[in-house]
């Protein structure tokens, strides 16, 4: 079975259960990750919305001390606007409040980059990523 | 009772003239009306409505915060008019609107100073010679206040006519200028009232009275050529004036600005800066500040913002080719000198910091602000690298 395949089987199997406002173009981002996870994870068994919406309320240590959460900008409810520590307004993170997330790979692998850094102080794995997603595709 | 007569001799122009004192001492009757009309409508209008000018001018100045500016300038275009006016009008007014009736003349001074200290001397119709002294002071003063002013706009504000020609280091130094020739006009000012009492009550004619009537209780002095006014001719020639004053100024305020700097925008620039604050004007910091940032962007204030190599390089050398030092605007020169203590950052510039003084911080954590680096918040042109003291307005609801 190709890879590709294998996760679009492996998405089915863990979002079709669930709801989601994933379009096409969100579809093929969480199907990337999905193969670099089975790549990463040999036990790799597909995303959680629950594992990702752990990641968003976590609150860690190893990250820069200004940024120990997600919600430090984004805030507890991904429907919501949050605010960047300079003021800035950021648009909510919940698919379904801002539909134009999570549509282009580059895009979420330069925020994936930031972010994580700056929160977990490392790069996050391929499943945390699709994790996340799923979790906000949900919302 | 007959009235006392006190000879007087008075000097008008090159001559002596003895006129007879007015009958101010008879107990018995009611004071006799106002005989003369003195001060015509040019001069009183003149008179009231800039007092009303520069309260507004100097009330604003001394006091009103920077976002008033609007009515600074409209006071002080006020004055300038009014000048303007009163100079036309000093050779269009009736008699004693005219600046030949109340010349300098130091021997005239000279007399009425000795009257003062002899308690000698009645009220004249127009001017007293040493009120005439205070009347050109004035009038000097608030040409130089109102040219200095001019000055300090065009180059510190980048606004007006001198915009397009004056550096900032000027309008800085003219600022001072501006400043101690207004405290001066406030001690001058008090020195009018003051000299205005003291004639009142030397020669029982109540000044500020005759200069809302217009009339006082005098003789016509002989001597003094009656001359008529001629609002006709005064009004073409304030209207001509005006016109070439205002057509220059317009012309003039359409130069750009010296040292604003006019940037194409940069998309790249506002997409990965501006996505998280605002996209900073780059002359809000220096060359140097700038390649410290673009060279830290992982841990970036706190943050990682790390871009593509290729992606750093075209806004660092954006950055630096539009940094403070090609600028000479207010901000420009308050943010080009960093904190060494931390020479990324705008907000800890000794310049950002005294220009901040007087805001408290609870404002910067409003949520409507957020942080010191929102410019944008309070000025609304932030983004264009004016920083017009006009464009700043505080959110109103500040309690977190």
């Amino acid at each position: 079975m190709k890879p590709a395949l294998l996760a679009a089987v492996v998405l089915a199997g863990t979002l079709g259960t669930l709801p989601s406002h994933a379009g096409p173009t969100q579809t093929a981002v969480l199907e990337t990750y999905a193969a670099q996870a089975k790549v990463a994870e040999p036990g790799f068994a597909g995303f959680s919305v629950e594992r990702g919406k752990a990641l968003f309320l976590g609150r860690f240590t190893t990250g820069k001390p200004d940024t120990p959460s997600c919600t430090t900008c984004h805030t507890t409810d991904p429907r919501k606007e949050g605010q960047t520590r300079a003021g800035k307004v950021i648009g909510p993170m919940a698919l379904s409040a801002k539909p134009d997330r999570y549509g282009v790979l580059a895009e979420a692998e330069k925020w994936f980059a930031r972010n994580c850094d700056s929160v977990l102080g490392r790069a996050c794995t391929p499943r945390e990523k699709g994790d996340f997603i799923s979790f906000m595709v949900s919302q | 009772m007959q009235p006392r007569a006190t000879a007087r001799l008075l000097l008008i122009g090159d001559r002596l003239v003895n006129i007879e004192r007015r009958s101010t001492d008879n107990p018995g009757r009611p004071p006799a009306p106002p005989t003369l009309l003195v001060w015509d409508w040019g001069v009183r209008v003149f008179h009231w409505a800039l007092l009303a000018a520069v309260l507004l001018a100097s009330g604003t100045g001394f006091l009103a915060p920077a976002n008033w500016l609007n009515a600074h300038l409209i006071g002080g275009t006020a004055i300038v008019a009014l000048l303007g006016f009163r100079l036309v009008w000093g050779w269009n007014g009736s008699t004693y609107a005219r600046f030949a009736s109340f010349a300098l003349r130091a021997p005239r001074i000279v007399m009425h100073l000795r009257e003062i200290a002899s308690g000698r001397g009645a009220g004249e119709p127009g001017h007293n010679p040493v009120g005439a002294v205070m009347v050109y002071v004035l009038l000097a003063l608030l040409g130089l206040i109102s040219l200095t002013g001019l000055v300090v706009l065009g180059g510190v504000v980048k606004q007006g006519p001198l915009a397009g020609l004056t550096s900032y280091a000027v309008g800085r130094q003219w600022r001072g200028a501006h400043e101690a020739l207004a405290i001066g006009l406030l001690v001058l000012i008090v020195g009018h009232l003051a000299g205005v009492v003291f004639e009142s009550l030397r020669t029982g004619e109540n000044l500020a009275l005759a200069m809302l009537t217009g009339r006082k209780h005098v003789r016509a002095v002989p001597g003094v050529v009656p001359h008529r006014a001629h609002p006709g001719r005064a009004a073409l020639l304030c209207a001509a004036i005006g016109l070439v004053a205002l057509l220059g100024s317009v012309r003039l305020a359409a130069l750009p600005g010296l040292g604003v700097p006019v940037l194409a925008p940069e998309p790249l620039y506002a997409r990965e800066c501006g996505s998280c604050h605002l996209a900073y004007p780059p002359s809000l910091a220096s060359a140097a500040s700038w390649t410290t940032v673009m060279a830290g962007l992982t841990d970036h204030f706190g943050e990682n913002a790390e871009l593509d190599a290729a992606s750093a390089a075209q806004l660092r050398s954006w950055l630096v080719a539009h940094a403070s030092e090609t600028a000479d605007t207010r901000v420009a020169n308050l943010m080009r000198v960093a904190d060494p203590a931390s020479p990324q950052r705008i907000t800890t510039t000794p310049g950002w910091r005294r220009v901040h003084g007087d805001v408290p911080e609870s404002l910067f954590r409003a949520p409507k602000v957020g942080a010191k680096g929102a410019c944008a918040a309070c000025h609304e042109d932030a983004a264009t690298a004016r920083f017009d003291p006009q464009a700043i307005a505080v959110p109103k609801e500040t309690n977190p």
